[in-house]
């Protein structure tokens, strides 16, 4: 059969190889953690990853999966492996009550701090502390934000690993109003079904 | 996009056997609990490796599933199919990236699963290896197969891998504008000229046998299948999911006027369970092995965008970064 793809019919491209593919592990790059403001005045919440070369990519990368569809008010983007975690609490325990809290507490760093107080969902950001490291934020954010339900699970990240579009960019998020064409309400066709019954009928 | 059909490989009990006993009590209690796994949580080795299989599967077919229709873009009728078609298209490469990323968390690297795609050691929905020949192809493609996909998708959102849920709930979220998008396009059709009726019922004719293949063949009993039943790996059997689907399409397709290529085609009012023709299972093995009319052309597609692309990866690439399996 003749293809129907443009790509194999009209440009000719090679369609079959004597040898496998080959790709290096770090092909697509390292991956980098995302988090989505919904609406303003609400924590930012992870929502996935992105495989890019370097943070900027990232952010532009998060922008296009995480808020093409339903847009937001802010992105912040981490690579992951500068992102510290905590061990999972087991049933309805609180992990900081199974942390050993001796980090360094003084110190002009700046940390922010990620809760995960449903399981299943999402880790949700709580707040910025000030310590010297991060056994010493996790120490500083038990005091301050362990509050309420348990906590099952916190992320630790430096405040200067995380790169966030600033605020004088907002506009950035005003999406255009006439893209109605992605949306599902766009689609009614109730009457164009009723009007055909009504039509073979006669 | 996606179908079920993913066909379970019994991967010998042995492997359960050889479990720590006190934590796969445990990891079964917290399923029955219904709480979620999560990607740094103990997993019987069994749990990963078809979860990986069948995560993998799904964001295969999104990428695959695009390129039927994604060649149809500069030929849809009209400006408004046009953005729509390249607004679902994008989605659905967008899907990809979510399902990639939650199989990723269970240890499998990103390249390590687009070279099984590419290599043909890794499969994906049998569906896509059939020919979108007109627009009444790809409209076929927008509303039913997507409209299967979904009742996949919302069973399987209710498993209990964290990560899966979590890129499914999303990714349900966006299929709605598919489905609503494909049955307009398709009532236009219908609803049109004796011609447009004419192709759509072409259409219906050509894509019905794989459009019954999509959800697999019935599940073989097993304990295996069990197991997987048990820990919310598989939600559905394929025959329930098929049934869910004809139950919720067939009457939407004859509203239309447009007939079902299969005479048997009806509804047991007593058993409430839909009547068919078995589909032929063969002709899904053959296809599904690499002998259908499009595998070949999928694959190239992907290699070619693979290779054309790797000089700017290979310029972007930081010599110093390690992989490190992200987080959830």
């Amino acid at each position: 059969m003749e293809s129907l793809d443009p790509r194999i019919n009209r440009l000719k491209s090679k369609a079959e190889w004597d040898e496998e593919i080959q790709k290096s592990a770090m092909d697509q790059f390292e991956t980098y953690e995302v988090f989505i403001q919904i609406r303003e005045n609400r924590p930012y919440e992870h929502v996935g990853i992105m495989h890019a070369p370097n943070e900027e990519m990232a952010l532009i990368f998060g922008k296009e999966q995480y808020s093409r569809r339903y847009t937001c008010t802010g992105i912040f983007v981490v690579r992951t492996d500068h992102v510290k975690i905590t061990a999972f609490s087991e049933n309805e325990e609180n992990i900081y009550e199974h942390m050993d809290l001796n980090g360094i507490q003084d110190g002009g760093e700046s940390f922010e701090i990620f809760h995960l107080k449903k399981r299943g969902k999402q880790h949700i950001h709580v707040g910025k502390v000030e310590a010297g490291d991060y056994e010493g934020a996790l120490s500083v954010s038990a005091n301050l934000y362990n509050i309420g339900t348990p906590v099952y699970n916190v992320w630790v990240v430096k405040t200067s690993d995380i790169l966030s579009i600033p605020p004088e960019d907002k506009m950035i998020w005003d999406t255009l109003p006439e893209k109605k064409f992605r949306d599902a309400m766009a689609y009614k066709a109730g009457d164009k079904i009723k009007e055909f019954k009504e039509r073979n009928q006669k | 996009m996606y179908g079920g059909g993913n066909v379970f490989e019994t991967i010998k009990s042995v492997e359960i056997a050889d479990e720590d006993p006190i934590k796969l009590y445990e990891f079964e209690e917290r399923i029955d609990r219904g709480e979620k796994i999560e990607p740094r949580d103990w997993m019987p080795d069994l749990y990963r490796k078809q979860l990986i299989r069948m995560i993998e599967q799904h964001a295969h077919s999104e990428i695959i599933g695009a390129l039927p229709e994604g060649t149809w873009i500069t030929r849809a009728p009209g400006f408004r199919r046009k953005m729509a078609l390249m607004a679902k298209v994008q989605d659905e490469v967008g899907h990809a990236q979510l399902l990639y990323s939650a199989a990723e968390t269970l240890g499998k690297p990103r390249e390590q699963m687009i070279i099984d795609l590419i290599n043909g050691k890794s499969k994906y929905s049998n569906i896509f290896n059939y020919p979108a020949f007109t627009w009444a192809d790809c409209s076929f493609i927008s509303w039913l197969v997507d409209a299967g996909a979904i009742v996949n998708q919302l069973a399987n959102a209710k498993g209990s891998y964290g990560p899966y849920c979590r890129a499914l709930e999303r990714i349900c979220a966006e299929e709605s504008f598919h489905l609503k998008y494909g049955h307009h396009c398709v009532i236009h059709l219908a609803t049109g000229s004796p011609i447009q009726r004419k192709m759509m019922q072409e259409a219906v004719n050509r894509w019905w046998p794989p459009m019954m293949h999509f959800f697999g063949p019935a599940d073989k009993i097993s304990i295996h299948s069990e197991t997987l039943m048990r820990w919310k790996v598989k939600m559905a059997s394929n025959d329930a999911m098929r049934q869910q689907f004809l139950d919720m399409y067939v009457p939407k397709i004859w509203e239309l006027g447009l007939t079902i290529p299969d005479p048997k085609m009806k509804k047991n009012e007593e058993t409430g369970k839909w009547e068919y023709t078995e589909p032929d299972w063969e002709e899904f093995k053959r296809v599904i092995n690499g002998d259908g009319p499009c595998n070949k052309e999928r694959l190239a597609v992907r290699r070619i965008a693979e290779e054309r692309g790797a000089w700017v990866r290979r310029a972007l690439l930081n010599k110093k970064a390690e992989y490190v399996q992200p987080l959830a």
